[in-house]
């Protein structure tokens, strides 16, 4: 072999090698995982303690983080799909699941689950939480946490102000308002309301529904195709916050425009006592103001009720559930952080970060820490008193429309029953559009 | 002889004035075909329900819903009043500060640049600046009011209609009158001087110059703002997006807003591009009297 034809082999030999050696890390796949809690301090914390375990036990595929503000969620997502891009893996609420169904922006998941052990592996989540993210016997999502919303206080401004227990019903809970409302400066302005209630898109459904459900009430019928809103139990939930709001005063000024983040901010700085919220709220809030001590003077109990009213749904429940995209290039890997998030150790890690009970079971009923948390022990017999919102397309339309109605009412440009009365007629003709 | 020399020479096509004008304007053509005139075909096509849908058929369902919706009757009176207003304060506003850069005064470039300076700021950030300062509780309006002018509890600017219609239009007003006032400006310098100096040997009084001197040579840069700062506010959505929500209640929500939400948060696409070609159409009707003012003078 001649000089020449050797070092020709050697380069052809440092040439294979090198792209033997480059093989693995071009094989590597990366995944986009979005999440409005990625926007938000506690949770992304949380998410990418987690991913990074994830990445670690699977080296050949990254993610990448695809922060989006609640707000802007949907607008950005359906842009998104609607051009068959988007992120791999993403987290909904229950309110768009539907539509993002109907669209068929999300990957049907029957096929992986059955891999894993079809209805074996589905037993161990709450049925109820997997009907929002089941069609036509498909299951296109897996519900990773869940909370009912619960009238949550400041134990502290509640004791200040002789309230030795939290409100059971709606006339207690519209007296500890009034008694909590106040100027803590002699002289001083009023500073300290009784409560809140998000009225701003963000925030407004889970906060408003609880108040409509806990006077008896709801949206609509239960086989979601007529509206409830011209029945007595709505007219009385929609008058008694306008009345709250106009004669008492004990919201604070600018209501209208306080969503979810902006409630919470009011609880943490002891600006209001009383709000409704999930458990996700106590990290959160203890994350805006340390001072507070959030976990030891925040305290949950059930939503009011009107006597006589026990029994029925009183509550809201949240829920994130994990999607894939349907057109994902990458749909093994993508399974694989679903169900890697779907894990026990991850559902109770994610409860030990976020106080959130997990979508499983057996979770919530053996991890200690969940069986040991006073805001859990207050919120878990609260599941079976709590129901999702309509569950069909055309809900964010018609939860708009009654946001509006009541601000309408709240800013005085219709009266109460006016305002009711024309959210009933528009929900009417948004139901009965094809 | 040849037949140049006869006179019958046949021009070149390339050499035709006809040709080699739309050789040059074509490649501005081709541009503007394909950023507005494919999403002006997607948006009509998708009002019909053909394109971006599962199960594409012709219908004129969104059409007929814009007939029976209270939502877009209300979203079209709001851009009604809030375009009519907007578009008399910038006019005002834009005129007068325009006379007032237009005296000879000493650093008259600082003041034109300080005149300037609200155009520089996008509208989505304006609005958000203008959120805070009329805040109830944070707010530096309220605070103000409380402090000083005897106010016993705040003022819920964008928890009132009227007030927040009132906001809105301040907010926009302030933003975007030095659109106006830069082509008043540029009206009021093309005036030639000879014509004051006319009316003043006349014995013409100041208002009598303005009224018979500087408003009738303005009225065609007048007809020229108005109508672009029409067509552009009937558009405005970031504003109204980041002040008010289009709220309270549906009381400050326009038709860009309602065509965004009927879109991105109702998931309803053949309906809000039927409101976008509703809204289209007015424009371009408005845009008439602008094209006829502009070609008289260009022909």
């Amino acid at each position: 072999m001649s000089n020449r034809s050797r070092v020709l082999h050697l380069l052809s030999a440092l040439v294979l090698g090198l792209v033997t050696l480059a093989g693995p890390a071009s094989a590597q796949v990366t995944l986009v995982y979005s999440d409005w809690q990625l926007a938000e301090n506690v949770w992304n914390r949380s998410l990418r303690e987690a991913f990074a375990e994830f990445e670690k036990a699977n080296p050949d595929i990254k993610i990448k983080y695809e922060p989006v503000a609640l707000g802007q969620r949907d607008t950005r997502y359906s842009t998104a799909l609607r051009a068959g891009k988007g992120p791999d893996v993403f987290a909904l609420d229950a309110n768009p699941i539907k539509q993002y169904i109907k669209e068929g922006w999300v990957m049907d998941l029957t096929p992986f689950i059955a891999k894993e052990g079809g209805q074996q592996y589905l037993a161990d989540w709450y049925p109820s939480l997997l009907g929002p993210v089941t069609e036509g016997g498909k299951v296109y999502g897996l519900p990773k946490n869940v909370s009912p919303i619960m009238l949550t206080y400041n134990k502290e401004l509640l004791t200040a102000a002789g309230i030795a227990a939290p409100p059971k019903t709606w006339a207690e809970f519209r007296e500890a308002a009034k008694k909590m409302t106040k100027a803590t400066k002699d002289g001083g302005p009023v500073d300290q309301w009784g409560t809140l209630l998000v009225l701003a898109p963000a925030g407004f459904d889970l906060r408003f529904s609880v108040v409509l459900r806990g006077f008896g009430g709801d949206f609509l019928s239960p086989d979601n195709t007529k509206s409830l809103l011209d029945s007595p139990e709505a007219k009385a939930a929609f008058n008694y916050v306008i009345e709250m709001i106009q004669n008492d005063r004990s919201l604070p000024p600018g209501v209208s425009q306080i969503d979810a983040q902006g409630g919470r901010t009011l609880v943490a700085n002891r600006k209001v006592a009383m709000a409704f919220e999930g458990l996700f709220t106590v990290p959160i809030i203890a994350d805006i103001n340390p001072q507070l001590d959030a976990w030891k003077v925040l305290e949950m109990a059930p939503v009011p009720q009107n006597p006589g009213s026990e029994k029925q749904i009183r509550s809201t429940y949240y829920m994130k559930s994990i999607f894939m995209n349907s057109k994902s290039e990458h749909p093994e890997q993508a399974w694989k952080l679903i169900k890697f998030m779907m894990e026990k150790k991850q559902m109770e890690k994610w409860f030990v970060d976020n106080n959130l009970l997990s979508g499983r079971k057996s979770v919530n009923d053996t991890f200690k820490p969940i069986l040991e948390n006073k805001f859990t022990n207050a919120a878990r017999p609260e599941i079976e008193r709590a129901a999702f919102l309509p569950q069909i397309p055309k809900w964010p339309e018609i939860m708009e429309t009654v946001r509006q109605a009541l601000q309408a009412a709240i800013a005085k440009s219709k009266t109460p029953e006016q305002a009711l009365a024309d959210a009933h007629k528009a929900v009417e003709a948004i139901l009965a559009r094809p | 002889m040849s037949d140049r020399a006869n006179g019958d020479h046949k021009v070149n096509w390339t050499e035709r004035e006809d040709v080699k004008g739309v050789l040059f304007v074509l490649p501005a053509l081709l541009l503007l075909i394909a950023v507005l005139g494919f999403p002006a075909v997607g948006a009509v096509l998708q009002s019909f329900n053909l394109l971006w849908t599962d199960k594409p058929s012709f219908t004129f369902a969104a059409y007929r819903q814009l007939v029976d919706d209270p939502a877009f009757a209300r979203a079209a009176w709001n851009t009604l009043l809030f375009v009519i207003a907007t578009v008399s304060f910038h006019l005002l506003i834009g005129l007068l500060v325009a006379m007032l850069l237009n005296l000879e005064v000493r650093l008259k470039w600082l003041f034109r640049v300080i005149a300037l300076l609200p155009w520089t700021v996008p509208d989505v950030f304006a609005g958000l600046v203008w959120r805070f300062m009329v805040d109830p509780l944070a707010g530096f309006i309220n605070s103000v009011l409380i402090t000083f002018a005897g106010q016993t509890e705040p003022v819920d600017w964008l928890g009132t209609s009227t007030l927040a219609f009132g906001c809105l239009i301040l907010a926009e007003g302030w933003r975007a009158y030095p659109f106006i006032m830069l082509i008043l400006l540029a009206g009021l310098q093309a005036i030639p001087p000879q014509q004051y100096e006319a009316a003043q040997l006349d014995g013409a009084t100041a208002w009598q110059s303005f009224r018979f001197v500087t408003l009738p040579n303005l009225k065609t840069m007048f007809v020229i703002a108005a109508v672009l700062d029409t067509i552009w506010e009937c558009r405005l959505f970031g504003m109204v997006f980041s002040l008010t929500g289009g709220g309270p209640g549906d009381a400050t929500q326009v038709l860009s807003l309602l065509t965004y939400r009927q879109n991105f948060e109702f998931f309803n696409p053949a309906y809000s591009a039927a409101i976008a070609v509703a809204l289209a159409a007015a424009m371009l009707a408005l845009s008439v009297p602008y094209l006829r003012l502009t070609m008289k003078q260009t022909v």
